[in-house]
């Protein structure tokens, strides 16, 4: 059974990505902002798609590929994501309008790839789902052909990419010297499971290190702070949520539900990373001044704290983070859309720039102000309650309970530099005093995450019974 | 030959390709290095399939999409050297400072 009419939401939107592509080499530069348009609409359309295949659960070509809640939940979290990066696009003055075809069409097979990765069973797929997402994400950060910031960003971005997917490919020929296959699902259905074997150990290892440097855990995670800050802020914002969380989420498969605890017991080592993520993330983002910068540091100590979720692995670590992927998908792209939006009127990523905002616009001080006290994890907004998971999952397995407080103390220390941009646009002075106007694709961006943050940190109770019923990983 | 022999070769490929990309200056230097770690690979592939599992052809297919995969970012990664040169005038990765902090 090849079975591939389960790939139909991918399908149709690697096949809108190639119409909008051709169409963009047609459309006269006045018209192009349409393409943003149909590139929404078609990622809109396979989200919907995707809710109606929720409850579904089967495997593809063999077991490629497996179609299950937990794959669902990371699609959805993927594609709105990708709706938000194409709304924020529209009025991103430095996309050129000629370019508009190519920059939508690598963002939707982006997506695919994506979407592919969540649902990977065999390391051939997922390499060539990886490779998609990693030629794709390459050019889009270097889509600012002008701006030397973009290009060293890219150049940087793709080295390390390039480093981590060839030790991946490396891990990948050791597993398969060990095992005989490449699928994880013979192998695990295999009653030998290699533990001791070196070739299986280092295989393993490697591998991990390819993810390590996908989702930016320390060590790996140099790459980061430049390619976030050369790349064009929606592309920022897209990469700090769906290319992490998609990887996350990969991981989070392979190494806790298709591997067999007693094969491969990595989880301190994961727990020991995890602690070093959000510590140096989170002590790195004190000294920054560029707010695209801090935000990055910012996102790689909250992967520290998704990857205590993972460490955990039982089924409520693994809740804790499919929740802490809904609301750091939120608050993020909230975040970064503020910022794009000051940015374009004082056309600097400084945090001078967020000077006495409130007085210029009390409504983006305020929702700015919401979504960083979520990243910071206060009450009553989805952070908090998205740590508050995380955490109670590592207290309630005894072992991690030190994670659980590191985790806690970083988020103290979080609050600071969080705070330090409440504070310059609450309480200092600006020397232009001019508003900062919001363009209607922006405002919606930022309405709709800012509902979000609210509501699902009031009611938290509903968005938790979507996640329970994701939680189960088909294997 | 035997199964050691190759391992060993693609061992110490992978060890130089790796070192290059440590040590090299220069971005195309890196880049060639990166390959070099891709076709350690290609040979554990093509080695483990010959010696441990030679009823397969599982190895031998997918150093044919490793290939395709390498060819496919090499060609988005000289695009991106030659966007860096039209900006900086410069392949060594040592002028690339603009960003840090």
């Amino acid at each position: 059974m090849s079975n591939l009419i389960l790939l139909n939401p991918e399908i149709i939107l690697a096949c809108a990505g190639l119409l909008i592509l051709l169409a963009g080499a047609f459309i006269g530069e006045s018209r192009a902002k349409l393409l943003f348009h149909l590139g929404t609409i078609s990622a809109a359309a396979v989200l919907g798609m995707i809710i109606t295949q929720a409850a579904m659960s089967a495997y593809g070509m063999g077991t490629m590929w497996v179609l299950d809640p937990g794959a669902q939940l990371f699609k959805f979290v993927i594609l709105a994501a990708t709706v938000f990066t194409l709304l924020l696009s529209v009025n991103y003055s430095a996309i050129q309008p000629r370019h508009i075809g190519t920059y939508t069409a690598l963002l939707l097979w982006a997506s695919c790839g994506m979407m592919l990765l969540s649902g990977a069973l065999d390391f051939i797929y997922l390499l060539i789902s990886l490779e998609l997402i990693s030629i794709s994400c390459f050019i889009l950060t270097g889509f600012e052909q002008k701006n030397p910031r973009s290009a060293e960003g890219a150049i940087k971005y793709f080295l390390m990419g390039g480093l981590s997917t060839a030790v991946t490919i490396y891990g990948i020929s050791l597993f398969y010297g060990a095992t005989g296959t490449t699928n994880l699902l013979n192998y695990a259905s295999s009653v030998d499971f290699h533990f001791g074997d070196p070739a299986y150990v280092m295989g393993m290892l490697f591998i991990l290190v390819g993810f390590g440097f996908k989702i930016s855990m320390v060590p790996f995670h140099f790459w980061a702070p430049d390619a976030y800050e050369g790349a064009p802020t929606p592309v920022t914002a897209y990469l700090s949520v769906a290319s992490k969380l998609a990887a996350l989420g990969a991981m989070m498969r392979i190494f806790t539900g298709v591997i067999p605890h007693y094969a491969l017991n990595i989880t301190l080592l994961i727990a020991v990373l995890a602690a070093l993520t959000m510590t140096l993330g989170n002590l790195t983002a004190l000294f920054q001044t560029n707010i695209k910068r801090l935000l990055a540091y910012s996102s790689i100590a909250q992967a520290g704290y998704m990857l205590i979720g993972l460490v955990v692995a039982d089924p409520i670590g693994r809740e804790s983070v499919f929740f802490y992927a809904l609301a750091y998908l939120v608050t993020n792209m909230g975040a970064f859309a503020v910022a794009m939006v000051v940015a374009g009127k004082t056309g600097s990523y400084e945090l001078d720039a967020y000077n006495g905002l409130a007085k210029r616009s009390l409504g983006l001080a305020i929702v700015m102000v919401m979504f960083l006290l979520s990243l910071a994890g206060i009450p009553p907004l989805v952070g908090f309650v998205a740590k508050f998971y995380v955490f109670a999952s590592a207290v309630n397995s005894h072992q991690f309970l030190w994670l659980a407080v590191l985790g806690v103390l970083n988020s103290v220390v979080s609050v600071y530099y969080y705070m330090n941009i409440a504070r310059r646009m609450f309480f200092t002075e600006s020397k232009d005093p001019s508003a900062v106007e919001t363009d209607m694709y922006t405002a919606g961006v930022i309405v709709i995450t800012s509902a979000a943050t609210l509501l699902m940190g009031l009611l938290p109770e509903t968005f938790m019974r979507i996640v329970k019923d994701c939680v189960s990983f088909r294997i | 030959m035997t199964l050691s022999h190759y391992l060993a070769l693609s061992g110490i490929l992978f060890a130089i390709g790796l070192f290059g990309v440590l040590t090299r200056r220069n971005i195309i230097g890196i880049l060639m290095s990166i390959e070099l770690m891709l076709n350690a690979a290609n040979i554990n592939f093509v080695a483990f399939n010959r010696f441990l599992y030679p009823g397969q052809y599982l190895g031998h297919t997918t150093v044919i999409f490793v290939i395709t995969l390498a060819a496919a970012e090499v060609v988005v990664g000289l695009a991106l050297v030659m966007a860096i040169y039209k900006n900086l005038k410069s392949i060594y990765v040592e002028d690339y400072n603009i960003l840090k902090g």
